[in-house]
């Protein structure tokens, strides 16, 4: 349904998207997991028309999103990242707007408007306008103006951001509802829990690479089920550098050094609870002082952590 | 098509809220027109003319007519200068006066005598105001001769011989002082024996006064000001990220910009419609030229607003784009006979205001509402309006494709 393949956008010397490829099928959510500035809205805006890909290819249902664009226009929905609703026109008459822009007319219209209606929860307050709405019911109604011409694939990109729990929750229920019903969603977000919530598959990107990309359990075993372990504190580079080498050696320990800085340590190590008194020895001895200590268990996050030495929530 | 539709409609949903804003567009316009047609019945900046006399009858009557064209408000307007049939004709052909008033000789004796006798005033093609009112001013002049004779024949023919040795202004005095207990009994009228005989422009169905001549530029102030206005729609959309979202939606952004350009023609045509009915009413214009002009008002409005659009959307960011559209729209007013009437602007920048855009739509509204008939725009001037106008609305459909659209 939606196929990107070594999609680059350039803004002048800045590389925001670096050569990524992924495919995502018909009833599934295909997560694009990145910190702030990571390219995933250029992603998005690549493959819905709004920006010019460097180079590379992207198409929706079959159509070249450059060279066939109004047809691949025409198999798309996209709710974007920022609101884009007449907030001086009913939320009805935004929703017929948007059908009418992508074709529809007459019964058609006026059933798939009042289906959306329904969906996003709308219905009593249809022929209000948008300007006296709460975020999370402006939320809502940006993504039904984008899911109203029933689109086979559906761009998503951080529809979450600065919506209370419970929109967001019921965001949750229409991209479910949507891929139940066969569309093929595309879902961007920084938020490890929604990835790892909502999506079948999905790419982990950062300054633009693709850097990981699988199912949630695949990228899990990426891990292979190892703790990270996050020292804060203060540790002379080479002394700790040598002290870490002889803790790598130990058969006992499979452990790795994500990074090593003067103020932070992240190693990664399977039952890194058990370890931690031989560690903090080890560590110390070498004139390393520790102030804080963080241990996280396997998820994505630390998959990130691992892959990047970033947090995700930079 | 039937897109362009739907967005015309969308558009005049969302700006019917907007009445405000509307209303101002309106009011201004209104305000100023206001004021002018007060300032031109005080003591405005007015016009200055020549008013050429050649006496060839040299009696006390002929003198006193000279000399009402010197008297009060009208000797601010008017200067007389005595000559002779054939310097004057010379000088009004060349353009130098504004008239040439001929007094027949005999012209005094036929008159104390009741006789018909003919005034010849002969009016500057190429200037439209004082003419005008050189006429007005003779016919009063010669009404109050009339009136005057009427009901004071024996008391002239003693004041003649009284200021037979008198100078100009002497007389002038006198005569506007009779002038003014005229008025008092005008309202009953006869026929009158003199008959002014105007040779020069064609008659007008309208009087052409002065401040009528301010309603063209008044009609195109609220006409500016409202395109200017909705033309920043664009960037209100643009920050609402609608725009985004027709670009991700299948190809209709020349619909889109169509059914904008409509809904502001509608907007501008009821502006522009209103002022144009207030100036009717308070001119008098004939309503046979109301539809020419409203439909004239409403096309120039639209090549303006795809204009203004244009211009605004080949910048950055709003406030640059708002700031030098609304830089732009203030020297084009004063150019385009917004704050004075091109007619009465000197010759050279009269020419130049004709030719911006605005000024170029004053001059063919004023030829509309002033001249003789309705609908006598040129087609070339209709074509030249409805060429601006695609040619705006392309650019903007072109701004829209090439990534205005982006955040
Ligand atoms: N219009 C633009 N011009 C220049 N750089 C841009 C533009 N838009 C985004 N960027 C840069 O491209 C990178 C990716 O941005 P973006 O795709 O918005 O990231 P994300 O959506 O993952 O937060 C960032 O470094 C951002 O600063
Ligand atoms: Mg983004």
């Amino acid at each position: 349904m939606l196929k990107v393949d070594e999609l680059t956008k350039n803004y002048g010397d800045l590389v925001a998207v670096d050569q990524i490829s992924f495919e995502a099928g018909k009833g599934t959510v295909f997560g694009l997991l990145g910190p702030n500035g990571a390219g995933k809205s250029t992603a998005i805006n690549c493959i819905s028309g709004l920006l010019r890909p460097t180079s590379g290819h992207a198409s929706v249902a079959g159509h070249d999103v450059v060279s066939d664009g109004k047809a691949a226009r025409q198999n798309l929905g996209v709710v974007p990242q920022e609101l884009a609703l007449y907030e001086d026109l009913p939320a009805i008459e935004n929703l017929r707007y948007w059908g009418k822009a992508y074709g529809l007319r007459g019964a058609e219209l006026d059933s798939r408007v009042s289906e959306v209606l329904d969906t996003i929860g709308l219905v009593d307050r249809a022929k209000d306008l948008p300007k006296e709405f709460s975020g999370g019911m402006k939320r809502r109604l940006n993504f039904g103006c984008g899911i109203v011409h029933k689109p086979p694939v559906i761009l998503l990109d951080e529809p979450t951001v600065g919506v209370d729990p419970q929109s967001r929750a019921r965001l949750f229920d229409m991209v479910e509802a949507a891929r139940d019903a066969g569309a093929c969603v595309l879902y961007t977000t920084h938020y490890m829990e929604e990835a790892e919530r909502l999506c079948d598959s999905l790419a982990i990107i950062d300054n633009g690479k693709l850097i990981a990309k699988g199912t949630v359990n695949e990228l899990r075993a990426k891990l292979s089920a190892r703790d990270v372990l996050q020292l804060n504190g203060t540790f002379p580079l080479d002394e700790t550098r040598q002290a870490v080498d002889t803790l790598i050696e130990r058969d006992d320990l499979d452990l790795e050094v994500i990074t090593q800085e003067e103020e932070c340590v992240t190693l990664t190590l399977s039952r890194a609870s058990q370890h931690l008194p031989d560690i903090f020895a080890v560590i110390s001895n070498a004139g390393g002082v520790v102030t804080e200590t963080i241990l996280r268990s396997p998820n994505l996050e630390t998959l990130f952590l691992l892959l990047t030495g970033k947090e995700l929530r930079e | 098509m039937n897109f362009a539709l739907t967005s015309f409609r969308k558009d005049l949903s969302r700006w019917r809220q907007d009445l405000m804003q509307t209303a101002i567009w309106f009011a201004i316009p209104l305000t100023v027109g206001g004021l002018i047609t007060m300032l031109m019945s005080g003591d405005g900046a007015q016009p200055h003319g020549v008013l050429l006399i050649a006496d060839q009858d040299e009696s006390f009557l002929s003198v006193l007519i000279a000399g009402a064209y010197s008297a009060g408000d009208i000797g601010e307007l008017i200067s007389v200068e005595k000559t002779t049939v054939e310097e004057g004709t010379e000088r009004v052909n060349a353009g130098e006066a504004s008239g040439l008033l001929i007094i027949p000789a005999g012209f005094g004796d036929a008159f104390l005598d009741a006789e018909p006798v003919t005034l010849t005033l002969k009016t500057n093609p190429a200037q439209t105001i004082l003419p005008g009112i050189i006429t007005d001013v003779t016919e009063i002049v010669l009404d109050a001769g009339f009136y005057a004779h009427q009901l004071f024949g024996e008391e002239i023919n003693t004041i003649q011989s009284l200021v037979d040795e008198s100078n100009d202004a002497a007389v002038a005095a006198i005569a506007v002082a009779i002038q003014n207990k005229i008025e008092v009994v005008a309202p009953q009228l006869f026929p009158p024996v003199i008959n002014v005989e105007i040779v020069g422009p064609p008659a007008t169905d309208v009087q052409v006064s002065l401040a009528l001549l301010y309603l063209p530029g008044i009609i195109m102030m609220a006409v500016m000001f409202s395109s200017n206005g909705l033309a920043s729609d664009f960037w209100v959309e643009r920050d609402h990220g609608t725009l985004r979202r027709l670009v991700y939606s299948p190809g209709q952004l020349g619909s889109f910009v169509i059914g904008k350009a409509l809904a502001a023609a509608v907007v501008i045509a009821i502006i522009g419609g209103l002022t144009l009915v207030l100036g009717f009413l308070y001119h008098g214009v004939s309503w046979a030229k109301f539809p020419s002009s409203l439909v004239w008002v409403a096309l120039s409005g639209v090549a303006l607003f795809s204009w203004f659009a244009a211009l605004q959307m080949l910048f950055s960011n709003q406030n640059t784009a708002s700031v030098i559209s609304s830089m732009l729209l203030f020297p084009l007013l004063m150019a385009g006979g917004s704050f004075f009437p091109l007619a009465v602007l000197p010759g050279w920048i009269a020419a130049i205001g004709r030719l911006s855009p605005n000024g170029f739509v004053v001059d063919k509204l004023t030829s509309e509402i002033t001249e003789v008939g309705a609908w006598i725009i040129d087609v070339n001037s209709w074509l030249i309006v409805a060429a601006a106008a695609a040619s705006g609305l392309s650019i903007c459909a072109w701004r829209l494709r090439s990534g205005f659209a982006q955040a």
